[in-house]
């Protein structure tokens, strides 16, 4: 073996560059404040190797960046960790660059001689926040996508050529597979080239200028090896251990629903942009963007001259604890402000919904070649609660809201419709008091009608007893896919009481003779009555010219056939949620 | 002028030429390395320059497109959301018929339609319609734009009102000229 090392040594005097990397001097001894610079650059060989890693199963396109980053998450062994350590990693390199930068500051260690090694460090800040900020667009979900949106139309802002460069980041006008081809190069060439780069100078104009001491000194002097590395190695693993203990707590990287840029998404940046996110609600863009970013960095270039003197560097400490204070204060605001906003809240809901879903269809019917954007513009899910919310919800609700979880600011005018012809429902329908509520009837014309002063509430209790069985009756008509049907039997016994002892017949048909002058009952709440009754209401069959402002969506062709039967299927598939 | 080099130029001959052979060696040589340095750049340079030399002139005409039936729209002057699915959009070597590429708040007056674009014209975030207040809200950066689609509050950090695009109606449909314009700028310029 030793015979071995001699002549390797002898062809590359390996032995020499060991020596000079191990044997750095550390004077007054290795100390923990010394880890946080190993700590970054250990995180960054994480990042070369999961990235890399990902970058074997990741496609950079418009129909296939989504999809082979589902496939990540959801298909390949031990994908999703793979993909939440790159991704926590990510989070933690911000935190150990602030970290380390702040130990540089208060310790002094950016004076001179060590200028050139400081802006060294403050180009690796940018380079690391530039590989976030293209690494987040890349699975091309909604956050990416809106969130991209945001931060290329900064780039505008730039005087003169602001505008052009946008497009050659974008890769053109309008986002599509050339921004993703663009910021893939990006997070896993130019920036990652710079970063090593870099980091290279870092190192070597450390060990040039070596340690700066921060007196006074604890111990005697000794060597990075083994001393410092054995910190070192304890820093890294704790950081390490953050990151495993978040990827399993929160399963891996969040992935949101495909990209869409018909389909609006609360955009928010990662929460270490989330200051500058909420700066520029109080600036303008060009002050956020531009002339802040510069001056900050004008101001940072020259702190090394600055600190020369003692209140020099008290002021560089004082105005990075500001910076960052002032940072904390602004994310603080922004995530405060989004959590009393409900609709925020509703969004943010909704969007974990479409992430869910359209993973739920791509396993059980796979992604087509146009992309997995397709399956929820496509899912008859997702169109229903769309329809809803945008043609019933205005006057109906839908479990409180407005079918896609938003709550809805204009007051209630006609029936709640989650769980609709369901016995709970028709029960509550059947109930005076429910009835001429605005959860039913309360906010309609029918709350003065025949039905409701002439019949439910004149009813004795005996009658009243009755009720719930002809609810029970009507219910069953609905045929529900979650409801079990009554036996013949027990429905010829309740049709006892709807034709005898209570008399509905008098009014309501149930049995298609085509009589009564309230709304015809055959078939009650099943697929086709639903579809008849909103294909026109004013039909004679049901409200004729009693029809309080319900619209005749098929008749006004308001909607077409298809959407009138996929929001009633939609509306039938689910019970209610109280 | 008292380099000595330019002396011994006078002075001797031969010398000064060696001297100026040397010099061209040098210069050449940097030269050739800077050339060869920087040539796979050069080479890449037309490329990653594309999106802005690629004419894009070709948009002028903008097809009209379908949106909706004018029943959809309330008659009350609220606004409603719809998707606008244009008929082709090319995405470098994709191209997508029938593919919704955007969304529109439309809104009527008797007959005549006024649509806004959903992005907000600061920084293209979506922006809501509130019905309780009766203005456009952008949930990104606050800004607030009145039914008329002008900036309502002082604060917004909004630079226009919100984008209006060309509609007509016909065939009881309304139609429209769907188009994005540059953001955060106070003027109303195409994107091409």
């Amino acid at each position: 073996m030793s015979k071995f090392l001699d002549w390797l040594d002898d062809r590359s005097g390996i032995r020499g560059l060991v020596k000079e990397a191990l044997y750095e001097k550390v004077p007054g001894g290795a100390r923990w404040r010394y880890v946080w610079g190993s700590c970054l650059t250990f995180a960054f060989f994480t990042q070369v190797v999961t990235g890399t890693l990902l970058w074997m199963s990741y496609s950079p396109s418009a129909q296939t960046a989504w999809e082979s980053v589902y496939f990540i998450q959801y298909e390949i062994w031990g994908g999703w960790f793979l993909r939440g350590v790159h991704h926590y990693m990510a989070q933690a390199m911000i935190v150990l660059l602030v970290l380390h930068l702040m130990q540089v500051m208060i310790d002094g260690a950016y004076r001179a001689p060590r200028e050139l090694n400081f802006w060294f460090g403050i180009a690796l800040m940018g380079v690391t926040l530039a590989l976030s900020l293209t690494g987040y667009l890349l699975p091309w979900d909604q956050k990416g996508f809106w969130a991209t949106a945001v931060a290329t139309n900064l780039i505008a802002e730039v005087p003169l050529i602001g505008p052009m460069l946008q497009k050659i980041v974008v890769g053109g006008v309008e986002y599509g597979h050339h921004t993703i081809t663009r910021f893939f190069a990006l997070h896993a060439g130019i920036l990652p080239a710079a970063l090593i780069g870099l980091v290279v100078g870092h190192i070597y104009l450390f060990r040039k200028h070596g340690i700066h001491v921060k007196e006074p000194r604890p111990k005697k002097d000794s060597y990075f090896w083994p001393d410092q590395i054995l910190k070192d190695g304890v820093a890294c693993l704790a950081v390490l251990l953050a990151v495993v203990i978040l990827t399993l707590y929160f399963r891996g990287a969040p992935l949101g629903p495909p990209a869409d840029p018909s389909n609006e998404f609360p955009a928010r940046p990662e929460w270490y942009f989330m200051f500058l996110f909420e700066l520029l609600k109080h600036v303008p863009a060009f002050w956020g963007a531009v002339i802040i970013p510069i001056a900050l960095g004008l101001l940072i270039f020259i702190q090394p001259f600055i600190g020369s003197s003692k209140k020099g560097h008290q002021f560089n400490i004082g105005f990075w604890w500001c910076l960052l204070a002032g940072s904390a204060g602004l994310t603080f605001l922004a995530f405060s402000e989004d959590r009393e906003n409900l609709d925020h809240g509703a969004a943010v809901r909704e969007a974990q919904w479409q992430a869910e879903r359209v993973v739920e269809i791509a396993q059980e019917d796979g992604i087509p070649p146009a992309g997995a954007v397709t399956l929820l513009r496509q899912d008859k899910e997702n169109r229903g609660r769309r329809i809803f919310a945008a043609q019933c919800s205005s006057c109906h609700r839908y479990n409180g809201h407005n079918g896609r979880g938003y709550l809805v600011e204009d007051d209630q005018s006609a029936p709640e419709l989650a769980g609709f012809a369901s016995v709970d429902w028709t029960t509550k329908l059947l109930n005076y008091e429910h009835y001429i509520s605005s959860e039913y009837f309360g906010g309609t014309a029918f709350k003065e009608g025949t039905m409701a002063k002439k019949v439910l509430k004149k009813f004795d209790s005996e009658e009243t007893k009755l009720l719930p069985q002809v609810a029970l009756l009507l219910s069953d008509l609905a045929e529900l896919p979650y409801q079990k049907a009554l036996s013949e039997e027990k429905k010829e016994s309740l049709m006892d009481i709807f034709y005898d002892d209570l008399a509905c017949i008098d009014c309501h048909d149930i049995d298609s003779e085509g009589e009564g002058s309230a709304p015809d009952l055959t078939g009650y709440g099943s697929r086709k009555w639903m579809i008849d009754f909103i294909n026109n209401p004013e039909h004679e069959r049901f409200y004729g010219k009693k029809n309080d402002r319900m619209p005749a969506y098929g008749r006004d062709k308001k909607l077409s056939t298809e959407e009138i039967e996929i929001v009633v299927d939609w509306i039938r598939s689910t019970p209610a949620e109280l | 002028m008292s380099d000595p080099k330019i002396k011994e130029c006078v002075s001797d001959k031969s010398s000064c030429q060696a001297d100026k052979a040397r010099r061209l060696v040098i210069a050449s040589t940097i030269g050739v390395s800077t050339a060869c340095a920087l040539f796979p750049f050069a080479a890449g340079l037309t490329s990653i320059l594309d999106p802005v030399l690629r004419s894009s002139g070709t948009k002028k005409n903008i097809p009209w497109t379908k949106v909706t039936p004018i029943v959809n729209l309330p008659h009350d002057g609220k606004p409603a959301k719809f998707e606008i699915i244009l008929a082709e959009v090319k995405d470098a070597w994709t191209t997508y018929k029938n593919i919704p590429a955007g969304a529109v708040y439309l809104s009527r007056n008797g007959n005549e339609v006024t649509a806004f674009n959903l992005k907000c014209p600061h920084l293209g975030c979506a922006v809501d319609y509130r019905s309780k207040t009766n203005d456009y809200f952008c949930p990104c950066h606050n800004s607030t734009f009145g039914l008329d689609g002008s900036v309502t509050d002082a604060s917004s950090p909004s630079p226009r009102g919100l984008d209006t695009m060309l509609t007509k109606v016909e065939d009881d449909f309304v139609w429209i000229r769907f188009q994005q314009y540059r953001p955060n700028i106070a003027d109303k310029i195409p994107l091409s």
